[in-house]
């Protein structure tokens, strides 16, 4: 798991470098949660077959962490690595923002808080078809100060969405502020477990999160659940993390280089 | 006589007893019309309670997975207080939801310009990916319901809040605009939703010719074909004027290089909202009923000089 994130820091950073644009410190605040979702064998998922009607589905709702995605999905082989190269380039197949034409996507994504709703509309369906796949969406925690994540926290407890699970990437970071002191958010677990939730809080870096998701096999609950990940924005880059002025900025130059460095 | 939105849901209901697909989200919207569906089809409906912001995106996760999904609530709040989502969540991804809007112009007259609809049109119109039906009688409802059940993208569904009278007048077919044309005719008034009555009574004054529009984009034949010959064309619509069906005509004049003096009549938005209670007093304060109507058309043809609009003093 250490070895497939380190690899896909170094793709993203070279994909937003060469850009010279993206959301490098997004991205790196959630690798791991996507890479035990992805390489952990907790996302049923094919390939060759991306609308196979069993899959778990994926939702990337905080969608500036696209590249991280496509890279992932590149990997896996949903489609060509070649095409990563052409990220924010002209009549390159991707934009800043998650866009659903992407195999293997499943929603565009980049207007913030309505990932959590679609999730529910989809964890719904299933529930209506029979289907036993898993619906897992990917929240900023920034983004939850969208009142349309509460309507959507409200209508899935009440409808026992039982499939859904929300995971916050909880890097205490908005665009230009800490959450804490822009707006808070704390007490964030209560406020789920209010809204009828299953909550926990899990370290978001390494292998605890994997567990989490291994664990929620387990459950026998009729509600569904959020797993608050507790990450760091631009977590693997000491230069870029923890820092707002690194927002949706790839470095370039001097700061490339040292960017580049820090992940060897 | 039954309402738009009834005949549309008694539509809807037997089209999903055929469907399981079909799934109506209503936003906490108290109406004889869902009793149907919560009584023998539970698991066809959905209440959102009010929030349409969530109700659009349920909409569009049901609507990725099949389900054919029809959302339910007053006009203005269905449209505007959602319209980032069914921007992103629906019509970007081009997905077959159908936004049902009841309340259309000025219908929920005592309820107050909250719950009027008199932007909708010119917002919805110019989303790419949908297709904007505004009923003038209840038969266009039911007919509605079976073109956004087969729709394969985006439909909203504008209806009046009051059963309209039903016009003499009937579609030539299913999907043609009403129709009272004569060739001989100078004028044109081109209309929409409930003004089609008012439209009618006008253009039997001023012998005219009257077409209804119901469908933005407005399908090029259908008012292209109509409108050769004209001398004058008026459009007449419970909606405010930039971006409404008056704007959607000069559109297709302007991109077919047809030139035909137009004269918009609706709610002229220097009027501001008002708090008057009754339809026809709102009417009347915004000078869509009919004598001040005639009054605009002829002054328009004796070329006089325009009102000036009350910002004009402010400049």
């Amino acid at each position: 798991m250490k070895a497939k994130a380190k690899e896909l820091r170094k793709t993203v950073l070279e994909m937003c470098i060469k850009a010279g644009t993206g959301h490098v410190t997004s991205c790196f605040s959630c690798i791991e949660i996507l890479v035990a979702l992805y390489y952990g064998g907790v996302l049923r998922h094919d390939p060759k077959n991306p609308k196979w009607k069993d899959r778990d589905r994926f939702l990337l709702s905080k969608g500036q962490a696209s590249p991280l995605l496509y890279a992932i999905l590149a990997d896996r082989g949903f489609f060509p690595k070649e095409d990563l190269s052409t990220f924010c380039q002209p009549d390159g197949k991707f934009g800043v923002h998650l866009q659903n034409d992407v195999p293997g996507v499943e929603c565009t994504f980049g207007s913030l808080g309505n990932g959590l709703g679609i999730a529910a509309g989809m964890a719904l369906a299933a529930k209506k078809n029979r289907q036993n796949h898993m619906v897992y969406v990917l929240l900023g925690d920034a983004e939850c100060y969208e009142g349309a994540i509460w309507e959507a926290a409200m209508f899935a407890s009440h409808n026992r969405l039982n499939n859904l699970v929300a995971i916050i990437d909880r890097n205490h970071l908005g665009v230009t502020d800490w959450t804490e002191s822009m707006l808070a958010l704390e007490p964030l677990e209560e406020k789920w477990t209010s809204f009828g939730w299953a909550a926990g809080n899990t370290a978001g870096h390494n292998e605890t999160i994997l567990g989490v998701f291994r664990e929620l096999k387990y459950r026998r609950n009729n509600i569904p659940t959020v797993i608050i990940a507790n990450t760091t924005k631009g977590g693997g880059l000491p230069s870029m993390s923890n820092d707002p002025k690194w927002h949706g900025i790839a470095p370039a130059g001097e700061d490339a280089e040292r960017a580049r460095k820090e992940l060897l | 006589m039954i309402s738009q939105r009834d005949a549309f849901f008694k539509r809807v209901y037997e089209l999903a007893k055929e469907n399981r697909n079909i799934i109506v989200i209503s936003a906490d919207m108290g109406t004889s019309a869902l009793e149907p569906f919560k009584r023998d089809l539970p698991g066809q409906f959905i209440d959102a309670g009010i929030a349409e912001q969530n109700a659009i995106n349920v909409a569009a996760g049901l609507a990725i997975e099949g389900k054919k999904v029809f959302v339910f609530a007053i006009a203005p709040f269905i449209t505007m207080r959602c319209y980032e989502q069914i921007r992103t969540s629906i019509c970007m991804m081009n997905l077959p939801v159908t936004i049902v809007g009841v309340g259309a112009g000025v219908s929920y007259d005592e309820a107050g310009p909250t719950h009027w609809a008199v932007e909708d049109l010119s917002v919805m119109r110019c989303l790419p990916n949908m297709v904007v039906l505004n009923a003038s009688q209840s038969l266009d409802a039911a007919m509605f319901a079976e073109f956004s059940s087969e729709a394969q993208f985006p439909v909203y569904v504008r209806f009046d809040r009051k059963i309209l009278p039903e016009p003499e007048l009937r579609h030539k077919r299913p999907d043609e605009s009403l129709t009272a044309n004569p060739e001989e005719a100078d004028l044109l008034i081109i209309t929409t939703g409930n003004m089609f009555q008012r439209a009618v009574e006008v253009a039997e004054e001023l012998k005219a010719g009257v077409i209804e529009i119901f469908e933005f984009p407005i399908v090029k034949p259908t008012i292209v074909d109509e409108i050769e010959g004209k001398k004058q064309i008026v459009t007449l619509e419970e909606h405010t004027l930039p971006g409404g069906l008056g704007s959607a005509v000069l559109e297709v004049l302007s991109d077919n290089n047809i030139q035909i003096p137009v004269k918009r009549i609706g709610m002229d938005i220097s009027k501001g909202y008002c708090y008057q209670y009754g339809r026809e007093a709102i009417q009347k304060h915004y000078g869509l009923d009919k004598d001040s109507i005639i009054k605009a058309i002829k002054g328009r043809i004796n070329h006089e000089k325009p009102d000036e609009p009350a910002h004009a003093k402010w400049l």
